[in-house]
């Protein structure tokens, strides 16, 4: 019984001691792991090569989504991308951003305002200094850019106008004539908007002169948004809807994501749903709802995805081999009501 | 390693324990104190990177100022200042990262230093076209190199923002994670404290186990109980002397009491063999006090007598000697010290029916007798010497007829003899003479010899007691009464 007792006394000592020693063993763990946390900057994973994208809006989900898949891309190819817009505290003008662009020495430019005042005889500059530089949808011909990614202007044009022919074929219309607006960017002299509204009115044109009396006919005029500040577009596209009920459009052809945005809006807040259709372009989550919602008839888009990769490829191949392709071409998609399930159905994880 | 612990004095046992104690709170508190003093000092390193920016920029800015001073002026100063202020800037340009992380503010370190090289390099040319007085060129660099500090201020100060919104997300963590380690260290404090208390109080527990087994060994001693183990002797230090000492006193304390036990029963002893010898000489005064009565002669001559009688046909005188004969064997018979009450009443009879024959008549004799109480046992040769003294003294001197009762009884456990006559009676000084035993020095030749004071003190060595034997008279000329006080005791029993 004693020596019981005194084993078990024996046994709480060196219990005790064991746990005094344990909890200087944690304290120094915890001491250690919490250095660990507060220095965790540590290894990082650093790149070979360093590209910049330079786009007017670089929130928009247009070129995030394009940025994105560069990003993916990029890093694929031990590179980074970055949108150097959003490393300043101030917003600057593309050819501002350029030239810091330049004089940051990067390895690769993507630039989506090719045609922008000054912007040649910047990439001449930054092609002097042999920093290759790919426009973006935008082209800039003149320049040394090294290759330009772009949309089949004239194609989605044409696919505009179809879907309008098709609307004035399955829809009635108020009116003798079809209206149809086509929302231009006032600001910049963008020739692929030139070409888009051609392309539209050349399918029009054409479908007229093949069955002329299937439909109303069909009035086309183009619109200036203006786009060169903040706010000014959904100014400029509420103008659109109170200046006068009469003119208000019965289609309303928006060719960029911003005008989508804003026109989808003002067509509920005015309570015109039904009576204004819109033809959206891109694919965000907003304007897919718009078109489940029937506000939006269609919406065109574009493969942002093959876009980004575009754009790296091209600065990969320059760098490998010295030279690489012109042109790049991206392909554009139709949504309608139609095939919407499909659609999100196929890709539901590119968002 | 134990047995060297154990044997150290307790005062370095303690000691020791304590300082091992303390040395682990010490211990633990250090631990705590330069992990609290590292991460302090992590805290504030946190906004250095800032404080770099800002040197920086200060220094672009110095750049410049210098540069356009010199423009201005041309001064050899403002060109000194210029050189100091590049040559400051490039050094610290120098301490910024230049690989592309995938941190947004590595790949802005690294934009920032491109931009400041490209920046000193259009600067340098600026400078150099002013030295060479190319003023169209200058002016061109001059605007670009301004053009270009520009967007590396903007730039540093972004970088500058975007760490100080990041350190300041750091410094909050850094914060929480250190009072997290503080209340984690002040609980693991606590613990520790709380540990050692009750390892110190074990450890004490341990060393002082011997001294309070060694303290309810004292306490049973004290108590009177010495029948304990001896306690064992674990270690030499003061508890283990103190022990060791205990031991030795318990086993000599034993030791003593048994001396003292044996020397008390060799007392006992001597004390009851002195008893003994006491008895036996009171045995042998009795046997000679019996022997002083003993009538061997005349019983032998009486039985002679009364043959004498019965051939002569004289019946009363062999009745008369027959009963003479009887009374005097009784004495014979005295081998025998004690006999029952019936014996000794058969005894009286006889004698009073001799004293009436030779009085002829004169003496009425009463009994009152318990039947019951006649086997319980006496000294013999009581009854007769009293009544012999109611005769003697108190019937024969009185006129009239004497008369004497004898009652027998009991009184709860007490038998009760009393002989009573209507006799002369006693003073109180005879009634003492009689008890105390002083020779009468009347004694008349008609006795059988025994005197009271032989029969009190007979009884008084019988019993036991003073107060077996009482006599009490009203006064002379009212008669006596002697009464005896046995304790009921069967013939059986003896």
């Amino acid at each position: 019984m004693k020596k019981e007792l005194k084993r078990l006394n024996m046994i709480s000592i060196w219990v005790i001691t064991g746990i005094l020693v344990g909890l200087t063993g944690l304290l120094i763990v915890f001491f250690i792991s919490f250095n660990r946390t507060l220095s965790r900057k540590g290894s990082e994973a650093t790149y070979d090569k360093y590209y910049v994208m330079i786009s007017d809006d670089s929130s928009s989900s247009f070129w995030q989504s394009v940025y994105s898949s560069a990003l993916k891309e990029a890093k694929l190819q031990n590179a980074y991308i970055e949108m150097i817009s959003e490393n300043f505290s101030r917003d600057y003008t593309q050819t501002e951003l350029m030239e810091i662009a330049i004089s940051s020495n990067v390895d690769g430019i993507i630039v989506t305002d090719g045609e922008a005042e000054g912007m040649t005889e910047l990439i001449n500059k930054a092609y002097s200094a042999e920093i290759p530089v790919i426009t973006l949808i935008n082209d800039n011909m003149q320049s040394d850019r090294l290759s330009f990614v772009g949309i089949g202007n004239y194609k989605l044009g044409t696919e505009y106008g179809k879907l309008i022919i098709e609307m004035a074929n399955t829809k009635t219309f108020p009116g003798d004539t079809i209206e149809v607006t086509v929302l231009l960017d006032a600001g910049s002299e963008d020739s692929r908007q030139n070409v888009l509204a051609a392309a539209i009115q050349d399918t029009i044109k054409s479908d007229r002169n093949e069955n002329a009396d299937a439909h109303l006919p069909i009035e086309i005029t183009l619109a200036a948004v203006n786009a060169s500040n903040t706010f000014s577009v959904e100014e400029s596209v509420r103008k659109l809807f109170i200046s006068d009920k009469e003119s208000t459009p019965d289609i309303i052809v928006c060719l960029n994501e911003n005008d989508t945005n804003s026109v989808y809006q003002m067509v509920v807040d005015y309570n015109e749903v039904g009576l204004v259709n819109i033809l959206g372009y891109y694919d965000s989550e907003a304007i897919l709802k718009g078109i489940e919602r029937d506000v939006i008839y269609a919406t065109l888009f574009v493969d942002t995805d093959q876009m980004g990769r575009y754009c790296i490829d091209a600065l990969n191949e320059y760098y490998e081999f010295g030279y690489t392709s012109q042109y790049f071409t991206a392909d554009s998609y139709v949504i309608k009501k139609s095939n919407i399930d499909e659609y999100r159905k196929g890709e539901p994880d590119e968002r | 390693m134990r047995d060297k612990f154990r044997n150290l004095p307790l005062r370095i046992k303690l000691t020791g324990i304590s300082l091992t104690v303390n040395m682990l709170v010490f211990l633990i508190n250090i631990v705590l104190l330069l992990a609290m003093n590292n991460m302090s000092d992590k805290i504030d390193t946190v906004y250095r990177a800032n404080l770099q920016l800002n040197e920086i920029s200060a220094a672009l800015n110095d750049v410049q100022e210098s540069m356009t001073e010199y423009l201005d002026t041309k001064t050899s100063d403002s060109l000194e200042n210029y050189y100091l202020s590049s040559q400051t800037f490039t050094e610290l340009i120098d301490n910024l990262g230049s690989t592309i992380t995938e941190s947004r503010q590595g790949r802005m370190e690294r934009s920032i230093k491109s931009m400041a090289e490209a920046y000193l390099e259009e600067v340098g040319q600026t400078i150099d076209a002013k030295r060479g007085r190319n003023v169209e060129k200058y002016r061109t660099r001059y605007e670009e190199a301004t053009k270009l500090y520009g967007y590396l201020n903007t730039y540093i100060y972004s970088l500058n923002n975007e760490q100080f919104k990041e350190n300041t997300e750091n410094y909050r963590e850094m914060l929480s994670a250190f009072r997290r380690f503080e209340v984690v260290g002040n609980i693991i404090m606590i613990i520790v404290i709380f540990t050692t208390t009750l390892l110190i109080l074990r450890l004490t527990t341990s060393l002082i186990r011997p001294l309070r087994s060694l303290t309810a060994m004292a306490n049973q001693v004290a108590k009177g109980n010495f029948e304990i183990p001896t306690l064992p002797v674990k270690s030499t230090d003061e508890i283990g002397i103190v022990t060791k000492a205990f031991n030795k006193m318990v086993v000599s304390i034993q030791d003593y009491i048994e001396k003292m036990r044996l020397s008390a029963e060799n007392e006992r002893e001597m004390k009851e063999r002195e008893l003994k010898m006491e008895t036996h000489l009171k045995d042998a005064q009795l046997k000679y006090l019996q022997a002083q009565i003993n009538p061997h002669f005349l019983f032998n001559t009486l039985n002679a007598g009364a043959q004498l009688a019965m051939m002569e046909g004289a019946d009363k005188t062999y009745e008369y000697v027959q009963v003479m004969s009887e009374f005097f064997r009784y004495n014979v018979k005295k081998g025998f010290t004690t006999v029952t009450v019936g014996e000794e009443l058969e005894l009286v009879d006889n004698y009073i029916y001799i004293l009436n024959v030779r009085f002829s008549g004169e003496i009425h004799y009463e009994k009152e007798v318990d039947t019951s109480l006649t086997n319980i046992e006496m000294p013999s040769m009581i009854l007769q010497p009293i009544v012999e003294n109611c005769v003697n003294h108190g019937i024969r001197e009185m006129m009239g007829e004497g008369k004497i009762k004898m009652s027998v009884y009991s009184l709860d456990d007490t038998l009760c003899i009393r002989i009573e006559d209507n006799g002369a009676g006693m003073d109180e000084e005879t009634i003492d003479r009689l008890k105390n035993g002083r020779p009468a020095n009347d004694r008349k030749m008609d006795s059988n010899g025994i005197g009271m004071d032989n029969v009190y003190a007979r009884l008084k060595l019988f019993t036991g007691t003073d107060d077996c034997f009482s006599i009490e008279s009203d006064g002379p000329g009212k008669g006596s009464r002697f009464t005896i006080y046995l304790d009921i005791k069967e013939k059986s029993d003896v």
